[in-house]
């Protein structure tokens, strides 16, 4: 499978690709890892005239800390390097057994966080060839009028299955977008829009530039729970995160995110409220369980069925909670 | 004949360095590494098996870390030192890993070896005695039909002994 | 004790260096100056007519040279003689989505994909069928006009006395058992390179030349000729290394014509690849089956009666279909002493792609259904699982109540070692909940005893020659896909002729240079062209000896040929080592020449003066015999003998084997209960091949059948939603990768096979049927559930789970199995029946071509 056509600009530098993106605009696809754009531009599921490679933008690349500040993790940052960070697995253990079960190791050696964060949903109508999408007559997302996931209505179900946001959510993340207008920074919770089609709160000329790992989460305890059929390769069919402050065998503050069940990743209304105080014993946990469930909406996009991913954000919350209790 | 508007990209020139050497390219934008190594530069040992990034047939090292040939446009890779499978047996002879591979059935059909070498390479240059769980994790990036992985495992191993005696002290033995 | 210098020893595949370096090469890997890029059109209806198709605009494309369509080919083929039913691009109708139409030669890839586009084709949609069952109900819209309520095929055997057996019975159990489809997912994709050659002589079109990635370059000759309308001998097939076949490459696909059609059309080379996509919808994996098993057993677990009605879902087209419908029937038998046996087969057409030979052709899933129902019986009559194997076992020699001959049996062997190894009778049903142990046994044929076109011509030929060079080359048409058949020639031949393995050079599978041999499939190669290499070498050897009698003045019998020497018995203990310059004597050292250098005006003028010799190097011998006969070559075939070509019924052709493997496996595994998920921690897997030619080969061949059951048993698929398959790769037909890959215990047993070369028998296939049911009946055993569908994804055992332990019903299974509801869910799609098919979107935005700007 042959990529379409298309002119490829390669900045040296932000200053150059916020330019870039200004003036081409909506006719530009971003390039970091490719592990999610190639693919889907050898489907034909997207044919820019234009794709900004950045590679070339030295700047975006690396982890730094500032005592008592927190981590930067610029957006080029290969999920491999976070993945073998001391500081990240020290510091932000749940971002650490997150990020290495995206994919595969060498799949992690090319995917960045910037790409990991504005992954494009997926549904099994929609990562498919031109042929095979033009045999059942296309879909909402892309060149259709009708999801067949949800046949009656007119909303996208297409799945969020990156793994380290849910993480990045429990860590209460910010993250800096650089545009023409210079550079807005936001928490990654309002990043996200839970809309297959929409997916995030980025204009065409914006790029996610850099991750913020706040202080006040460090040393939280953390665990991420993914369901997926192989050990390695697939994308999650569900995943749950969990980090949790606590404070001798108590507590102090939680948070819940869920991933790859629904069109955004989610962090868990009222989580916090249910846990602060508690010993996080198996009732507890359970009940964080279904709590975990009652946000997911799996339906048909991905393999295994909806009930059963349902059911396994309900195992894997409790789990989560119970392995950051041990 | 017909030509279409914006259908074909001009080519542009590029420089690869591919296995220690230099080559000068003019190529489509658009062009897969991949493509480039096994059309423009004949060398056919990185394999195109899946189309959605998930087999690691293709798996070449740039800078030593090995990354998918078919998800990285060959434009990209200008500057990097890229290594592929024809670039790993030193001094036309077969690198222990290769000899191995062959000696305990890691190869069957052969399709997936040049990936399998590509990353079992780095994880033995990273981790020159890696535990069972490190090699089988290693090996989770690249998919093989035939052996099950079990004889690789057997190999992986057999290379590291033999790097360790020395892979001259290795071939008096064999004798 | 065996006393081989070659055979029984691990030696690395003799083209093993060129797969570790990339420098092997595979169809892909070759091209051609001129060369042009074929890219095909596939159908997005599951059923239509074509009532036109247009091409004028894709041939106006610059950079396009030909566009072909069905009428360029429309001679009918099918790899079975009763199945021509495929042409190599659709002609009138389309069968499946993903059935070929059109083919565009072109420049580039780009430019090919692109000119795709331009090709206007007006479908009328027809009503189509997806399930089996549904499908034998059709009165109307056939899918082919010939084959009445889209049947391909039924069988009706009864062999014995059923009704009786059953009668005698004490227990009668019986179930539905269901597996999924699945496919061959080999890692390369298929590829075929055509090329003709200009005829000298009328100054058009010639010679053929085709590289493809095949199993069966011969028939693939025979085919190309049909359909090309060339003659045999006009056609070259080569096969290069080919990337994993597992049956998937056993027959013709269609791009293997195609590209000749359109070299033909484009008057240039073409090559075609097809992308991952293509190769599932050419598919001919093992199909979704539905077997009805009913067994009588007395109280002691003895089978009094077995009854058997299977149903499978062909795919479009008959492919292979005819004899997996026949093997699920004839391999009940072979693997123990059923007395009576009744079995119904039905093979259905539907739309989809067609399926055909898959690793373990026809057995696989019967297998699955016939050991999971021995383990339900096992538990019932509270029997070790393992005793009611073994008081069902064969007595051979013997032939079966259906017509099978088996003479080496190593079945009681490998249930002892594996009952053995994994501590069976201290651990099973005592490693606590959660955790089990499940046994079962396979059998597979060693080649099919009658070939696809019964005849009574060999079905291996292998020709050796030898020349003063003292380079030993064997021509054999055995096709080398991954699973050592060059290798096993060679080492067959340099055992018999006592030389070193170096000097043996395979050239193998390419039409115009080697002897016909019927290809790689239904583990025919070791057993067949093994005997024909065999008897090729055995027929040199004679002559070699002979001359060497001569020249040693002794008796023929008293020649012996041993590690590259041929000497006198007695002469020197046959450990000794003599080295060439032993050989060459002090003059031809200092000049430095080596062994291997020996002609005329070296060791033939010594050996003039010398007199009588003692011993001789293997290229002395071999100047001696040339010297003596004239050119050295030798012959060899092998056809199965008639004793074991089967009964006489109708079907009986499919089942018969000179000889049958045999394997027995315990799995151990652990259940979470919470998420239905199995682990695999342990496979051992005893198998019988007769004898061990190379035991690293054999090993992985058992291994790797036994990991890709394990692929089929826990995750592999193909998940269809109205003839739509919703994972056309690799990335969601998941191929288990290596984490989840347990370790496989592989336990040779040798039962040296009074027919086969040196004993051996078949070990690439055979294991893989054990392994299905192994698992099954290890999860009853850790959890007490019971699962009658494949596979056993972890939303099925948990469904299964919460049944058992009476929790509230979660309708978790999208599928069949007794435990899931009813009804298919509808999860949309089916568009093609609201009339709502493809033609919504003539013009997707995406791919608004091609409007024409410019000039010609």
């Amino acid at each position: 499978m042959s990529l379409p056509s298309f002119q490829l600009l390669r900045p040296k530098s932000l200053d150059e690709a916020v330019a870039m993106l200004a003036r081409h605009g909506g006719d530009v696809k971003i390039v970091a890892g490719g592990t999610d754009l190639l693919p889907s531009m050898k489907q034909k599921l997207f044919t820019p005239p234009f794709v900004l490679d950045l590679r070339g933008v030295r700047e975006l690349y690396g982890i730094r800390s500032a005592p008592g500040d927190g981590v930067e993790i610029g957006a080029l940052t290969t999920l491999s390097v976070i993945e073998n960070s001391v500081l990240i697995r020290n510091d932000y253990q749940v971002l650490h057994e997150a990020v290495k079960t995206v994919a595969s190791p060498v799949l992690r050696n090319m995917g960045t966080i910037g790409g990991n964060i504005c992954l494009d949903t997926r549904c099994l109508w929609y990562n498919q060839s031109l042929l095979w999408r033009q045999s059942c007559g296309f879909c909402l997302k892309k060149d259709g009028d009708l999801c067949h996931v949800a046949p009656g209505g007119k909303f996208c179900w297409a799945t969020f299955s990156g793994d380290t946001p849910p993480a990045l959510l429990c860590l209460g993340a910010e993250i800096e977008i650089a545009g023409p207008d210079g550079v807005r920074r936001t928490p990654l919770s309002e990043f996200y829009v839970n809309d297959g089609i929409v997916r995030l709160s980025l204009a065409p000329h914006e790029i996610v530039t850099r991750v913020f790992l706040p202080e006040s989460a460090a040393r939280w305890r953390g665990s991420y729970q993914k369901l997926r059929v192989r050990g390695s390769i697939d994308y999650p069919l569900a995943g749950v995160a969990v980090a949790l402050k606590m404070n001798s065998g108590r507590v102090d503050d939680a948070r819940i995110a869920i991933t790859a069940v629904n069109p955004a990743p989610h962090l868990l209304k009222d989580a916090d409220v249910r846990l602060i105080g508690m010993v996080p014993n198996e009732e507890v946990a359970e009940a964080i369980g279904e709590l975990a469930a009652s946000t997911a909406k799996p339906l048909t996009t991905s393999a295994l069925t909806p009930e059963y991913r349902r059911e396994m954000v309900r195992v894997f919350a409790k789990r989560a909670v119970l392995a950051c209790a041990n | 004949m017909l030509i279409i508007e914006g259908f074909k990209m001009k080519k542009e020139l590029i420089e690869l360095r591919v296995n220690g050497r230099t080559h000068e390219l003019a190529i489509e934008p658009s062009k897969l590494l991949l493509d480039v190594l096994r059309q423009d530069l004949d060398l056919t040992g990185s394999k195109r098996a899946c189309d959605d990034s998930s087999c690691g047939a293709c798996t070449v090292q740039i800078d030593g870390v090995p990354v998918l040939s078919c998800t990285l446009l060959a434009a990209s890779c200008e500057g990097q030192e890229i290594t592929t499978v024809e670039g790993v047996a030193d001094h036309g002879s077969l690198a222990a890993l290769q000899k191995a591979y062959g000696d305990f059935g890691g190869s069957q059909c052969g399709f997936c070896t040049p990936g399998f070498m590509m990353t079992v390479k780095w994880l033995l240059a990273n981790n020159p005695d890696p535990t069972e769980d490190e090699i089988r994790n290693a090996l989770s990036s690249n998919l093989c039909r035939c052996t099950g992985y079990s004889q690789m495992y057997q190999a992986i191993r057999a290379a590291i002994d033999a790097e360790r005696k020395g892979m001259n002290e290795e071939l008096v033995e064999a004798k | 004790m065996n006393n081989f210098s070659v055979i029984g020893k691990p030696i690395a595949m003799i083209d093993a260096a060129g797969k570790t370096t990339g420098a092997g090469r595979y169809a892909d890997d070759f091209k051609l100056p001129g060369m042009l890029v074929g890219k095909i059109l596939h159908s997005p209806y599951p059923h239509a007519r074509i009532r036109s198709i247009d091409t004028s605009h894709a041939k106006a494309l610059d950079g396009v040279v030909a566009v072909v369509t069905g009428e360029d080919a429309p001679n009918p083929y099918g790899i079975l003689p009763v199945g021509h039913d495929e042409t190599a691009l659709a002609v009138g109708k389309v069968r499946y989505v993903g059935d070929h139409v059109a083919c565009v030669a072109a420049i580039s890839e780009e430019i090919a994909e692109r000119a795709l586009e331009l090709i206007d084709v007006d479908y009328e949609p027809l009503p189509a069928y997806f399930d089996p069952e549904e499908s034998m109900k059709a009165e109307a819209d056939l899918i082919h006009e010939n084959r009445l309520h889209n049947i391909e095929k039924d069988y009706h055997h009864v062999f014995g006395d059923p009704e009786k057996g059953f009668a005698e019975a004490d227990y009668v159990h019986e179930a539905r058992y269901i597996a999924n489809e699945v496919t061959h997912a080999a890692m390369e994709p298929h590829c075929t390179l055509a090329n003709f050659e200009l005829d000298p002589h009328t100054g058009t079109l010639g010679r053929l030349t085709v590289w493809s990635s095949t199993q069966v370059p011969y028939y693939l000759q025979h085919k190309l000729s049909l359909v090309l309308e060339m003659p045999m001998s006009q056609i070259r097939v080569i096969k290069p290394l080919v990337g994993g076949g597992f049956g998937g490459k056993s027959e013709i696909i269609p791009l293997e014509i195609i590209a000749a059609v359109a070299a033909r059309a484009a008057k240039a080379p073409v090559k075609i690849t097809y992308t991952r996509e293509e190769v599932f919808w050419a598919h001919r994996g093992r199909p979704r089956t539905i077997i009805d098993l009913k067994t009588g057993v007395k109280n002691d677990g003895r089978v009094t009666s077995v009854a058997c009605k299977v149903v499978q879902d062909g795919g479009a087209y008959c492919s292979y279909g005819v004899v997996t419908i026949l093997y699920s029937g004839a391999l009940l038998g072979a693997l123990y002493d059923i007395p009576n046996i009744r079995y119904d087969g039905y093979r259905v057409l539907t739309n989809k792609p067609a399926c055909g030979a898959m690793r373990g052709h026809g057995t696989v899933n019967v297998r699955f259904a016939f050991e999971s129902q021995m383990d339900e019986i096992a538990v019932k009559l509270n029997l070790d699982p393992a005793a009611v194997r073994r008081v069902n076992l064969l007595k051979p020699p013997t032939v079966t109540v259906n017509g099978l001959r088996v003479l080496s049996y190593g079945l009681p062997e490998c249930i002892d070692q594996v009952i053995t190894r994994s501590a069976w009778q201290e651990r099973k049903g005592k490693l606590g909940r959660g955790r089990g142990l499940g046994m079962a046994c396979s059998h597979y044929v060693s080649g099919a005893a009658n070939s696809i076109i019964r005849s009574d011509m060999p079905h291996s030929t292998v020709n050796i020659k030898i020349d003063r060079d003292g380079g030993v080359v064997a021509y054999t048409g055995a096709s080398e896909i991954g699973q050592g058949s060059d290798t096993m020639t060679a080492q067959i031949v340099a055992e018999v002729l006592g030389c070193d393995l170096s000097r043996v050079r395979v050239i193998a599978a390419d039409t115009d240079l080697t002897p016909i041999d019927l290809g790689s499939y239904s583990s025919r190669v070791t057993f067949m062209a093994g005997n024909a290499a065999l008897r090729a070498a055995e027929e040199v050897r004679k002559n070699i000896i002979s001359a060497a009698a001569k020249r040693m003045d002794c008796a023929p019998e008293d020649v012996i040929m041993r590690k590259d020497r041929v000497y006198k018995r007695g002469s020197i203990a046959a450990d000794h080592d003599t080295g060439a310059a032993e050989v060459l004597g002090e003059k031809d050292a200092a000049r430095g020449r080596v062994d291997g250098q020996i002609l005329r005006g070296s060791v033939l003028q010594t050996r003039k003066e010398e007199g009588a010799k003692e011993h001789m190097s293997f290229e002395e011998a071999v100047v001696s015999a040339i010297d003596f006969h004239g050119a050295l070559t030798g012959t060899g075939s092998y056809a199965p003998p008639m004793e074991a070509r089967g009964g006489k019924h109708k079907g009986a052709g499919v089942g018969p084997s000179p000889a049958y493997s045999y394997s027995a496996q315990v799995a151990e595994v652990s259940v979470d209960e919470e998420t239905g998920e199995v682990t695999v921690h342990k496979i051992w897997a005893a198998h019988d091949c007769g004898r061990a030619l190379n035991p690293v080969a054999v090993e992985g061949q058992v291994i790797g059948s036994v990991w890709m059951g394990l692929g089929q048993a826990l995750e592999e698929e193909m998940v269809w939603k109205d003839g739509l398959l919703m994972n056309p790769g690799l990335l969601e037909y998941r191929s288990p990768s290596s984490t989840e890959s347990p370790d496989i215990e592989c336990i040779i047993v040798e039962s040296v096979d009074p027919e086969g070369p040196f004993g051996a028998k078949e070990a690439g296939e055979g294991s893989l049927a054990a392994t299905i049911p192994a698992i099954s009946n290890a999860i009853y055993d850790a959890v007490g559930v019971r699962l009658r569908e494949v596979p056993f994804t972890p939303e099925r055992i948990l469904a299964a789970l919460r049944v058992k332990k009476g929790m509230k019903k979660i309708e978790m299974t999208a599928s069949v199995d007794p435990t899931a509801p009813a009804k298919f869910r509808e999860h949309g799609g089916s568009l093609w029946f609201r009339g709502k098919g493809p033609s919504r979107h003539p013009l997707d935005p995406a791919r608004q071509p091609a409007h024409a700007g410019g000039e010609q």
